[in-house]
Parts: C-alpha cells; structure tokens; sequence
C-alpha cells in the first residue's frame, strides 16, 4: 500500500461477545480509499458480524470504528445516519422489497433522501440500472428476476446516492460461477471507474483474488493475515494454504469428534 | 419415598416457570411499550413534518385490512346477534318480557361483543398477516436493509400500519355494532314474531349514545394494541421460516390476551368513571 491513500475505515481492538461468546476478538484492520478490500475466512468466523458493525446494525462490545473521519460507536441515531449517507450494502440475499418494483427498489432511497423531482429520480434509477447491465428492467417485480438479477439489482440500489463505500456480502454466493464472475466484475468496474471503495466479504477464494487489492484472512474472529493477492498465495500458514487450495484435509482435520468441535466453540 | 422428596422441588419448579414466564411477558411487553414510545415519537414528526408517514402508505394498508376482513366480521357479527337474541328471549320469557330482547341486543352488542369480535377477527387476520409480513422482512434482511439506507423501520413499517388499523377498526366495529343488530332483529322478528316496528323501537329505546361511543373508544384502544404486538413480533424474529411461524402464533395470542384485559379495564373506567 503506497502512502498516498488514505485509510476511510480505521477499526481498532473490536470485540463481539453474543452472550460470552466472543465472535470478534480483538479487530484492528484499516481499509484503504477507492480500493477494493477483500475479508475472507470459513463460513462463521465472524464475517458478515464485522460488516454488520461496520454499518451500524450491531454495536460493539468493545473498540472503536472509524468511517470517513467520524467514531461510529456511542454515535446517535441521527449521526449515524448521516454517516450512512456515504456508504451502501448489498445483502447476501439482495433484501429487495418485495412489494415495489424494481425501479422503485433502486428509487427508494433517492424518495426518501433526496427533494429530487419524480422525472429526474426516474432517469437516475435508469442510469443506475444500465449501470448494472438491468436497462428497461423497472417494471419487474423482484420475484419475476433471477438471484443474479436481483443482486444487481440490489447494487443499484446500494449505488443510487453515489456512495464513497459499498459493502458487499458475499456477493457471489448462491450464484452459478458464471454470473458470480459477472458480479465480481461490476465490482471491479465500480471501483475503478467510480472510485467507490469496496469492502467485499466471502469465503470464495477465486473471486477474492480476481478483484482484491488487499486481503483480509479472518478465522475465529481474529485476523489471521492481510496482505495482496500474491502475498496471500505465497503464505507459510497452513491455514490459508488449506482455505486456498480449498483441500478437505490440512490443518482443520476433516473428522471432528463433537467433543473437539465443542472445545473449539469454547475457545472463540 | 423418592417420590414425596421430589414433590417440593416439582412444585418449586412449576411456579418458578409461572413466575419465569410472566416476567418474559412483562419484559416483552416493556419492548412493546419501546416501541409504543417510538410509534407516537413518529406520529409527532408527521405533525411537523409532511413527508414522515405517507399517506399512500396508509391508504394501501386501509383497503386492503378493510376489504379482506368486511365479509367474515358481518358473517360473525350477524351469527352472534342471532344467538344473543334467541338466549334472551329464552330468559325474558320467564318474565313475559320478550319484548326487550332488542334492546338487550343492541346494548351488549355496541358495548362489548361489536367491539371484541372485530378486534379478535381483525387480531387473527390482519395482526397475523402483520406479523407474519414483518418476520419475513426480518429474515430477509430487507428491514436491515432498510436501516442501512438510513430509513427508520417504525417509521417506514410499524407507523403507517398502526395509524391503518386505527382507522380501520373502528369502523369495521360500527359494522360489527350493526350487523349485530340486524341478527338479534332477524331472530326476534321471523322466529320469536316480535312485531318489527316494537322491536326497533325497543332496540334504539335501551341504545344511549354512550353505549355507542364507549363501543369506539375500547376499538381505537385495541386498534392500537393489536398493530403494536404484531409489528413488534414481526420485527423480533430472528431465525427463519420457525421463526416468522412462531411469532405469526404469538402475535394472535398476545393481542387476544390482551385485549381482553384491556377490555376488562376499560369497562371498569366506564363503568365507575362515566357513570350514566
Ligand atoms: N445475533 C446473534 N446472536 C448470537 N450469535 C450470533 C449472532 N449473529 C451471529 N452469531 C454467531 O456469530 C458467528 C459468526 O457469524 P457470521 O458473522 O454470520 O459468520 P460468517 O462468517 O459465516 O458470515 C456464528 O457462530 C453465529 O452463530
Ligand atoms: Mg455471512
């Protein structure tokens, strides 16, 4: 990372405890402006939990996060708010609304946020659409478009007030490899041409290092390493060579006796 | 003898649960009075502000709570009225006094039963579909979605179906008040053969006004009971397709629970607090 970019996100010593279980145990993980970031590990080691602290839906037990400049811990309803105007979300399960079109899913926070006219707020859930590759999709209800569609329709929505930050979670997941390469490329392109800081969580190693210009290894709700791409690749931990090659066996054993797998709850 | 030792502990354990799962109640009805604090804070703001709870919004919810719940809530009503009549000619017989079988009629229906039966009927059709609605949101992260996009979720969810029912129920309670009526009129005129014109006259004689607006203010009261608990248990699932099943139930029976209460309570006050 050279050091001209700015970090927009700065976490700081970040616990989760849901009922003495600690699911984030200690976080310090700075994210960089108009990159893409890149936070990977098994599934339940605590990853859409971070992203969900990073947006305000969970408040910490401990620690501190900073977006843009401003502590988003102890921060009022109102204060979050408006911190929430700099940033969007794509769920992991789209979470469009199913009552409203498409075209008024993405004009939704455009209505709510904005004075915007009705004509003006048309054209840009248009360009927003065509954006994401969905022209002339408004009508649609969410239940007539496929999952891929419908994560793309979500991005528009996550877009449609030019955010500084979009927040993916797994974008990829539940989606042929096809159209999850096709989302994996609006990200890039998004990033790129729109300088928009992306923070994208999954647990699908192709993806992570087709876009990624830093990543993030998450186990057991503790960074594990961060690095680039190729950096990643080359590491001595067996863990992440395990999670990379993707083999069954390695340094999590395939057979667990319940006991083991227990003792492991107990210790995160 | 191991049996006489485990008693004390089995009935130990039998109250303890009592006790356990009233204060479950009563801290789940401490959210619920969370969420009564945030819906009137959201009706204050519409005051101020115009663009806070949208009235297409509302509208929408109106008809459809409306409509849906018209045809079943008369079928009721009528049905009671119908037995409540044929009961108290069978009592007033006694006293050759059938002839006020109207007026009994109409006062226990705009009193209590119009009120109750469309509240419980609303409870267990609009407060279920509520509920039902809300939990489903809920496990689809569109009411985190929601919050993320800076959009209070009582405000966007909760308010405008509260301020729906309000205005729906009481009206569907004049409908119950009168269809009620016309069962009990059904009955005393082709089957006990009150003469049609004594029985309405009978009927409005006993009716007062207050009978009436009592009737009305217990539906607002219940109105907003019923779209609190299940907005509230809507928006408190948490796991999936269990989840929204259980608080669909849970709303049904919270809201019947306590509008009987309230019920109670408020015949009480005006009983003793309005008297004549
Ligand atoms: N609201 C909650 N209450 C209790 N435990 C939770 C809650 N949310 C998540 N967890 C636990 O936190 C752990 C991490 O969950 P999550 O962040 O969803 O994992 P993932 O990395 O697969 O996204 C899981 O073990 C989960 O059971
Ligand atoms: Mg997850």
């Amino acid at each position: 990372m050279n050091n001209e970019t700015k970090n927009i996100i700065e976490i700081k010593n970040l616990v989760k405890t849901f009922d003495d279980r600690s699911v984030l145990d200690g976080i310090n993980l700075e994210i960089p402006e108009g990159e893409i970031t890149v936070i990977m590990g098994g599934s339940g080691c605590g990853k859409s939990t971070l992203l969900r602290h990073l947006v305000g839906l969970l408040t910490p037990t401990e620690g501190s996060i900073m977006i843009d400049g401003e502590n988003i811990v102890g921060i009022s309803e109102n204060g979050m708010n408006c911190v929430r105007r700099k940033f969007g979300m794509l769920f992991q399960g789209a979470a469009l609304f199913n009552s409203l079109t498409v075209g008024e899913n993405v004009a939704l926070p455009l209505r709510e946020h904005t004075d915007l006219k009705d004509t003006i707020i048309q054209i840009i859930v248009k360009v927003k659409l065509e954006l994401v590759g969905l022209t002339g999709f408004e009508h649609f209800m969410p239940h007539q478009i496929s999952g891929g569609m419908k994560k793309r329709v979500a991005l528009a929505r996550a877009i449609a007030l030019d955010p500084k930050i979009v927040f993916y979670d797994e974008p990829g997941a539940g989606l042929d490899p096809i159209t999850a390469a096709m989302i994996d490329q609006l990200i890039l392109d998004l990033s790129r041409k729109l300088r928009i800081t992306s923070v994208v969580v999954t647990h699908e190693m192709k993806s992570a290092f087709r876009i990624a210009d830093k990543i993030v290894i998450l186990r057991k709700g503790k960074i594990l390493e961060t690095g680039t791409g190729a950096q990643i690749q080359n590491s001595k931990n067996s863990y992440v060579q395990q999670f990379i090659s993707g083999e069954p066996d390695g340094a999590i054993p395939l057979m667990q006796t319940s006991e083991a797998y227990l003792k492991g709850l107990l210790e995160t | 003898m191991t049996e006489f030792n485990t008693s004390p502990g089995k009935i130990r354990g039998f109250f303890g649960k009592i006790g356990q799962n009233t204060g479950l109640f009563f801290a789940g009805e401490g959210r619920l009075f969370d969420l009564f604090k945030s819906v009137v804070k959201v009706f204050g703001m519409a005051l101020i502000r115009k663009k806070t709870v949208k009235s297409e919004h509302v509208f929408q919810q109106i008809v459809l709570m409306g409509v849906e719940s018209l045809g079943i809530i008369c079928l009721v009503a009528v049905a009671v009225g119908m037995i409540l009549a044929l009961q108290a000619a069978y009592q007033l017989k006694q006293f050759g006094a059938v002839l006020y079988t109207g007026g009994l009629v109409s006062v226990s229906m705009a009193r209590e039963l119009g009120p109750l039966i469309a509240a419980i009927l609303i409870s267990g059709r609009v407060g279920a579909r509520m509920a039902a609605e809300l939990g489903t949101m809920k496990t689809q992260e569109e009411v985190d979605a929601l919050t993320t996009m800076g959009l209070n979720s009582v405000r966007y969810l909760v308010a405008p179906r509260c301020l729906s029912l309000i205005i729906v129920l009481p009206c569907l309670t004049v409908i119950s008040q009168v269809m009620g009526m016309v069962g009990g009129f059904l009955v005393g005129t082709l089957g006990i053969g009150i003469d049609p014109y004594m029985y309405v006259e009978k009927n409005f004689d006993a009716l007062v006004i207050k009978d009436v607006y009592t009737g009305i203010i217990k539906s607002v009261v219940f109105a907003i009971l019923i779209a609190l608990v299940s907005c509230h248990e809507g928006l408190s699932v948490d796991g999936g397709a269990e989840g929204v099943g259980k608080a669909t139930t849970q709303a049904v029976v919270t809201s019947i629970i306590l509008i009987i209460i309230c019920d109670c309570i408020a015949t009480a006050i005006f009983y003793y607090a309005l008297p004549g």
